[in-house]
């Protein structure tokens, strides 16, 4: 359990800081590094077992990807 | 619950919410400000995830679906604000998209109907929002609606027969999750028919 929760909360600060200060200000940049915080509470959850809230998170985390890359193809790259 | 691990979370959470926000503070642009929400959102989650009981999983999955909804409902109002409401770039032309949405689609229909219930709704909603975002759409929403008003009355009626007559339980399980396959299946291939077409 640990060694899951450890790199969680690893996968987690780096992500934030990825997010919060892209090296590049573009939308998609921001919308993929999104992803490594995600990884990093899929971890957590992971080592906590809590199935249920580790799967719903992943389907919903597909939708808002698609909601998302909704507004980023109307809106265009900035 | 309560080791040095759990302290130790608990200040990488907190950190890490402290450096969202003054982001969020800091940014000027609004679809950014949407995206860093998101980020946001994952850190609360890390906060109740840290709960680790059965209290965190009952706390998560409601944070899930009201988190999901606001930001369809704030992405919305920011397109209508910006007034974009075609995309600007024509379709992708992926080949994959062509060829594979009938298959995929077919085994996680019935891998969901399978599971049935929530989970088995999730799965067949996710193999029909694949479909209608591949190969197009042109269903009538009002078809959608009286299947899910019929899922809703059924799955009210699994739960009378549950608590009037519970020798039958069996019968009252497999309604309910029938119904709830059918309900959340069809409200999620709504979100498969948001990137327009002949209803828009």
């Amino acid at each position: 359990m640990n060694a899951e929760f450890l790199l969680g909360m690893a996968l987690l600060a780096i992500g934030v800081v990825a997010v919060a200060f892209p090296r590049d200000r573009r939308y998609l940049t921001r919308l993929i590094s999104l992803e490594i915080p995600a990884f990093g509470l899929l971890l957590i959850m992971l080592s906590y077992d809590e199935t249920i809230a580790l799967l719903t998170f992943i389907a919903v985390t597909a939708i808002a990807t698609f909601v998302l890359t909704r507004v980023l193809e109307r809106r265009g790259e900035a | 619950m309560t080791g040095p691990l759990y302290i130790a979370g608990l200040a990488v959470a907190f950190a890490g919410i402290l450096v969202a926000f003054y982001a969020i503070m800091r940014e000027s642009d609004d679809f950014h400000r949407i995206l860093l929400t998101d980020l946001a959102e994952i850190l609360a989650l890390v906060l109740i995830a840290l709960v680790a009981t059965d209290l965190a999983e009952a706390l998560i999955l409601p944070g899930l679906v009201v988190g999901i909804s606001e930001l369809m409902a704030v992405s919305e109002v920011y397109l209508v604000k910006e007034g974009l409401f075609r995309p600007q770039y024509p379709p992708l032309s992926i080949e994959v998209m062509d060829t594979a949405p009938a298959i995929l689609t077919l085994a996680l229909v019935a891998y969901g109907i399978v599971l049935s219930g929530f989970t088995g709704g999730a799965v067949a909603g996710v193999g029909a929002v694949f479909y209608m975002m591949c190969r197009g759409h042109d269903e009538r929403f009002a078809v959608i609606e009286a299947a899910s008003g019929y899922a809703w009355a059924l799955w009210i009626a699994a739960f009378f027969i549950f608590m009037v007559a519970p020798q039958y339980w069996l019968f009252a399980v497999m309604t309910a999750g029938g119904a709830l396959l059918l309900k959340v299946a069809g409200k999620m291939s709504l979100v498969g028919t948001m990137r327009g077409g002949s209803n828009e």
